[in-house]
C-alpha cells in the first residue's frame, strides 16, 4: 500500500490531475469504501485526488421545480434537511440507515453512485425520483440520467477522469409521496439483503394511481426499475389488491442470486411484500398531505 | 513515499505532524500524538471503538486518511473532561455502571456526546439513544447502562442548559 494524495483547489485541477497521472490515479471523497478497498488489498492505486474540498460540490439548493444535492452531500445533512421531510421523505429513510452515524457523517452519496453497488441503498431512492447527475471531465460537463448512468454490479459509464458533481431531482408534483424500506440481517449497521423505494404520484381528485415509480436494490445485478410492475399500477385504483399484485410483478421482474445474506427464493418473496410495503406508506403519505 | 506535513487540532491544542500518504487518523491519533483513548479494533468502521469527534461529529477515525483531515478540529476522549471536571456523559456512564471492560467506552462516549450536542437541551427517547449509537459496539453487551447513562447525562445537561 503506497499512494501519493493530492488535494487539488477546483474541480478543473482536479481533473487535470486525473488525466496526468491516468490510470494510476483514483477519487476519493469520504474514503469509506475507497480506503477499505485499500486496505483490503482490492485496488492498488499510486495516486489518490481528494475531491471532498472542491468548492461547488457541496449543499442542497433549491428552485422551483427542482432539487440540485451537491455530490459530497453526507447521509447526514439529508437526514436533518427540513425540505426533504415532506413529500421526498424516502431520502431521509434511506440515509438514516446507512451504515452508523459515524459512517453517516463521512460518507457521501456521490460515492454511493458511483460505487454502483447492487445493494446500494441511496441508489434506488435516486432512480424513484428519477435523478439526473451533472459530470465533468476533461471536454466539459454532461448530465446524464442515474438509469443510464450505472451499467452493471460496480459498473458506471463514468470515465475515471471524470467527477460528479452534482444530483438532480425534479420536484414531485401534487399528490405524490416516497417511501424506502430495507431489509437487512439486523436493524443496523446492515448491508441490504433487499431495499425498496417507491415514488406515487395519485390522479388530481381520484384514487388511482397516475405514475409510480419503483427501483428495487439487492434482487439483480444492479439497482433496477421494475418496470413491469410500474406500467400494471397506472391507471389502477391504489389499494392492497393492486399493491399485492404490483409486489408480484416486481418479484417476477427481479433477478436475484444466492449469498451469504440470503438466498434468492428469500430474496423473491421478500421483494413481493416490500413494494407492497412502500406503496402502502407511499398512499398513506399521500393522504397526510391532503390533510 | 511523499512525506508530507499535517496540521490538525487536537483537543484545542495545533500539532504539526509528518505523515506518510496512507496512514489514518486513528494511527495519527495513537501513535504520533499518544492519544491512547481512542481505539482501535475492526477497521472498516463496522464497531466504532475509533470513534472522534471530526469537527463536533463522530466520524470512524480508522477510516478517514490522515491527510483528509488537514487542518481540522479532533476531540478525542481526552479533550471532554479530566479526572476532576468529568464531562456529564463520564460521569453518568460511571454512575449508571454502564462501563465493563471499557474498550468501547471512549467511543461511545464520543458517539453519545455527537448526538446530544446537535440536538441541545433535547431529552431523546431510548430507541433514539439506540439508534444513535448503532454504530458503537459493546462487546461486553451493556446497552441498557450505557442507554440509562446517556439518558440521565441528557437530562442533566438539559436542565443545565449549557453544552459541555
Ligand atoms: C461501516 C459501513 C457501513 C456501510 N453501510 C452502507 C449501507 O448500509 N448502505 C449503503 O448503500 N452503503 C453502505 N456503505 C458503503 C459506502 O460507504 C457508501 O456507499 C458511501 O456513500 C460511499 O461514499 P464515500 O464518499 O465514502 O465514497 P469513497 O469511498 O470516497 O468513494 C467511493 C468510490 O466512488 C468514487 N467517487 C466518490 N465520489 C466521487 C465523485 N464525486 N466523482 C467521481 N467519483 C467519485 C471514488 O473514486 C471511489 O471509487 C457502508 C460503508 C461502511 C464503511
Ligand atoms: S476500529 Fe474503527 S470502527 Fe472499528
Ligand atoms: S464495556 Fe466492554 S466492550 Fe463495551
Amino acid at each position: 500500500m503506497s499512494f501519493d494524495f493530492h488535494r487539488p483547489a477546483t474541480v478543473t485541477e482536479a481533473v487535470d490531475l486525473a488525466q496526468r497521472l491516468f490510470p494510476t490515479a483514483r477519487f476519493i471523497a469520504g474514503g469509506s469504501d475507497i480506503v477499505i478497498q485499500i486496505n483490503r488489498k482490492k485496488i492498488d492505486p499510486s495516486h489518490l485526488i481528494d475531491v471532498a474540498c472542491l468548492p461547488g460540490l457541496s449543499g442542497i439548493a433549491e428552485t422551483s421545480d427542482e432539487f440540485t444535492l451537491g455530490a459530497l452531500t453526507k447521509y447526514h445533512t439529508i437526514e436533518t434537511h427540513p425540505a426533504f421531510a415532506g413529500s421526498l421523505r424516502a431520502l431521509i429513510e434511506a440515509a438514516s440507515v446507512i451504515g452508523g452515524r459515524q459512517v453517516q457523517n463521512i460518507a457521501t452519496i456521490g460515492g454511493n453512485i458511483v460505487n454502483a453497488s447492487p445493494a446500494a441503498d441511496f441508489v434506488p431512492v435516486l432512480l424513484a425520483l428519477d435523478a439526473v447527475l451533472d459530470i465533468t471531465g476533461p471536454n466539459g460537463s454532461r448530465s446524464v440520467p442515474l438509469q443510464d448512468f450505472i451499467v452493471g454490479p460496480g459498473k458506471t459509464s463514468l470515465l475515471p477522469v471524470e467527477i460528479v458533481t452534482s444530483i438532480r431531482l425534479a420536484k414531485l408534483p401534487a399528490r405524490s409521496a416516497t417511501a424506502f424500506v430495507k431489509e437487512g440481517r439486523r436493524r443496523a449497521m446492515e448491508i441490504s439483503v433487499v431495499c425498496v423505494a417507491a415514488c406515487l404520484t395519485l390522479e388530481a381528485g381520484g384514487s388511482r394511481c397516475a405514475s409510480v415509480r419503483l427501483a428495487i436494490g439487492a434482487a439483480a445485478p444492479k439497482v433496477f426499475r421494475a418496470k413491469a410492475a410500474e406500467a400494471y399500477l397506472e391507471g389502477q385504483l391504489a389499494d392492497q389488491t393492486s399493491f399485492a399484485e404490483a409486489g408480484k410483478l416486481a418479484a417476477e421482474e427481479c433477478a436475484p442470486i444466492s449469498d451469504v445474506r440470503a438466498s434468492a427464493d428469500y430474496r423473491r418473496r421478500l421483494v413481493s411484500i416490500m413494494v407492497e410495503r412502500a406503496l402502502t406508506a407511499c398512499f398513506e403519505r399521500t393522504g397526510e398531505e391532503r390533510r | 513515499m511523499n512525506r508530507k506535513i499535517l496540521n490538525i487540532v487536537v483537543n484545542g491544542e495545533s500539532h504539526q505532524v509528518l505523515i506518510e500518504p496512507h496512514w489514518t487518523l486513528l494511527q495519527v491519533l495513537r501513535n504520533e500524538i499518544g492519544m491512547m483513548g481512542t481505539k482501535e479494533n475492526c477497521l472498516e468502521a463496522e464497531c466504532g471503538v475509533c470513534t472522534v469527534l471530526l469537527d463536533g461529529k463522530a466520524v470512524n477515525s480508522c477510516i478517514l486518511l490522515a491527510g483528509q483531515v488537514e487542518g481540522c478540529s479532533i476531540t478525542t476522549i481526552e479533550g471532554i473532561g479530566d479526572p476532576e471536571h468529568l464531562h456529564p456523559l463520564q460521569q453518568t456512564f460511571i454512575e449508571c455502571g454502564a462501563v465493563q471492560c471499557g474498550y468501547c467506552i471512549p467511543g461511545m462516549i464520543l458517539t453519545a456526546k455527537s448526538f446530544l450536542d446537535e440536538n441541545p437541551g433535547s431529552r431523546p427517547s431510548r430507541d433514539e439513544i439506540r439508534e444513535a449509537i448503532a454504530g458503537t459496539l459493546c462487546r461486553c453487551t451493556g446497552y441498557s447502562k450505557i442507554i440509562d447513562a446517556v439518558a440521565t447525562a441528557a437530562e442533566r445537561m438539559a436542565i443545565s442548559g449549557g453544552s459541555q
